[in-house]
């Protein structure tokens, strides 16, 4: 199918903003998704600050624990994004959306960069709670935007991945299912809450090909260690695997019909 | 030709395990409203979102104002609107969202998108909702919504996929003047599918029968009722060989028996019934009740197919569209 590129944005544009405004008809949900990254600060982090039980060098356990929280709670977030759509299939949303001049691709794209928009919420949320409970992260603001970079291809990552999966099984219950399965596992085979020095060797294997570890990693230099000698090849990694995700999600993405 | 919206030839589309379409070939003419008339599982959704390129045939060509839809589908997908069988509108946005999505997805531009959407929504009477949530309308709305959305990318060709299904008599009707009222003022050529017989002999001009994945038969409503070649006589008897001997009398029966009672095509019906009652009470049979009626589309279905149209689970599919809307709000 012959698109212009600027068409081709124009509909990923038009797909995300009613993504977002959705999100700002709902705020009550956005809500509900901070308190979970709250309670991770607030309680896990503030009682291993105390216990000083893991190693973390010259910081706070809460200063290095934050990025984490909050590349987290992003895919959190994102790694449901298979289920609205199935959901817009079983209704007759999907099949409306496909027969507009709209490619399959910029419909994964619209939803990838949706989660990514939600993604900045999220992260400005932590930001506020993390400045509320005095913890000491960085405020360069070309740093903070570097971030929130970030924080959009991660969320557009794990949203495409739930889109993938959802392509796959097809079903909201699975990819439910399937979403729980895989992230709490991400999770703790990350540096997210821990450094992965104390791993043992297989776990550290998983943590090298988790891009769940590259985002933190380089959110961590952004807004705590200020040693952005890794940053470029976190960078390349997080917008490699993006690209890569939404690409599979789209050669996949009409199975979701069948 | 030039006077066909749409040119479909030998389409087949065959699922693992059954043939959904099987070598479905007709014309819709420019301004026309068609309806795929047929029960559930005929292959009327899936020809449907074959021509929509929502899915691809096994075979066959179809040709949309000239377009090949199979090798350009992404020119042939700006000549669309189209309204599906279930909920297409979204409920976490307002009607004014909904419409303004859609005008943006179609390329409508920006100059005249406002101008357009506050007509689509003034000419479906939803003006004073349109900042409502559209998970707070109600399921006639949502219909009306979603023609609304139509409306602003000016379809060449509407698809309505079971337009009134699941809705109740009032926004049933009210759903059926706006779909004479487009085709009278935008003069657009609308393929409507469904299984309500009411429906597609009201709305539209040409119809074609579809049963099991074929196309049975295509003609206006009138031709289709008039090739039965004549009235129906419904009669019941209890009496042994009651329908043997009708059929030795040389009547045609248009159905099986169920329960002694039998449908006849009879020319002049009016005049045929005190022959025909005489002629069985001379042979011993006790006639029980009589009655006569001009034929409908479903004689017409039941004629070509040997199945009466609306059994089966279009009763339960209606329920299950009413609990996608009620779970929508």
């Amino acid at each position: 199918m012959q698109i212009s590129a600027g068409r081709y944005i124009s509909r990923t544009a038009t797909l995300v903003e009613f993504e977002v405004r959705k999100l700002l008809h709902d705020q009550t949900q956005v809500w509900i998704r901070v308190i979970q990254p709250a309670l991770w600060l607030l309680i896990f982090g503030q009682a291993f600050t105390r216990l000083k039980a893991i190693p973390t060098g010259n910081y706070t356990y809460l200063q290095f624990m934050t990025p984490g929280v909050l590349a987290q709670s992003v895919m959190f977030v994102a790694i449901f994004y298979g289920i609205t759509v199935v959901w817009e299939r079983d209704l007759g949303l999907l099949n409306k959306l496909l027969s507009t001049p709209t490619p399959r691709s910029a419909i994964v794209m619209g939803k990838a960069f949706a989660a990514g928009a939600r993604g900045i919420v999220q992260a400005v949320a932590i930001f506020i709670l993390a400045l509320i409970i005095r913890v000491d992260i960085s405020l360069n603001p070309w740093h903070l935007l570097l971030v929130l970079i970030i924080v959009v291809f991660l969320g557009a990552f794990f949203a495409s991945l739930s889109i993938f999966i959802a392509s796959l099984v097809r079903t909201r219950e699975r990819v439910m299912g399937i979403g729980q399965a895989i992230t709490m596992p991400l999770f703790f085979a990350s540096n997210a809450i821990y450094p992965t020095s104390i791993l043992p060797s297989w776990l550290k294997a998983i943590v090298v090909v988790n891009p769940l570890s590259y985002a933190i990693d380089a959110m961590r230099s952004l807004l705590v260690t200020n040693d952005l000698s890794k940053l470029p090849l976190d960078f390349l990694v997080i917008m490699t695997a993006a690209v890569l995700m939404i690409a599979l999600a789209s050669w996949s993405f009409k199975r979701i019909l069948s | 030709m030039a006077d066909n919206a749409v040119e479909i030839h030998n389409l087949v589309k065959t699922y693992p395990r059954v043939k959904a379409v099987d070598d479905v070939s007709f014309n819709i003419e420019k301004g026309e409203v068609f309806g795929l008339l047929g029960p559930n599982g005929a292959g009327k959704t899936t020809t449907i979102r074959m021509l929509l390129t929502l899915v691809q045939p096994t075979s066959g060509s179809i040709r949309i104002l000239g377009i090949n839809a199979l090798s350009d589908p992404g020119k042939a997908r700006h000549m669309f609107g189209y309204v599906p069988q279930d909920v297409s509108v979204d409920g976490e946005l307002t009607g004014w969202e909904n419409m303004l999505m859609y005008a943006k997805l179609y390329d409508v531009p920006r100059q005249n998108r406002e101008k357009l959407i506050k007509e689509a929504l003034e000419y479906l009477g939803l003006s004073d909702r349109a900042n409502d949530m559209v998970s707070k309308y109600s399921g006639g709305m949502m219909r009306r919504l979603e023609i609304a959305q139509t409306l602003v990318n000016r379809p060449k060709i509407l698809f309505l996929d079971e337009p009134s299904i699941g809705l109740d008599p009032s926004a049933r009707r009210f759903i059926w003047d706006h779909i004479e009222k487009l085709r009278r003022e935008f003069g657009t050529t609308i393929l409507i599918t469904t299984h309500d017989m009411e429906e597609a002999d009201r709305l539209c001009e040409r119809i074609g029968i579809m049963d099991r994945g074929k196309m049975v038969t295509i003609g206006r409503p009138a031709e289709l009722k008039s090739s039965l070649g004549g009235d129906i006589v419904s009669i019941s008897s209890q009496t042994p060989g009651f329908i043997e001997k009708l059929k030795e009398l040389g009547y045609s029966l248009i159905s099986d028996s169920t329960n002694g009672h039998i449908d006849l095509v009879v020319a002049d019906g009016e005049k045929q019934i005190p022959n025909l009652l005489a002629s069985l009470h001379a042979h011993g049979i006790v006639i029980e009740t009589v009655s006569l009626k001009k034929p409908t589309l479903d004689d017409v279905f039941l004629h070509f197919t040997g199945a009466r149209i609306e059994q089966g689970d279009s009763f339960t599919q209606a329920k299950q569209t009413r609990r996608t809307i009620r779970r929508l709000s």
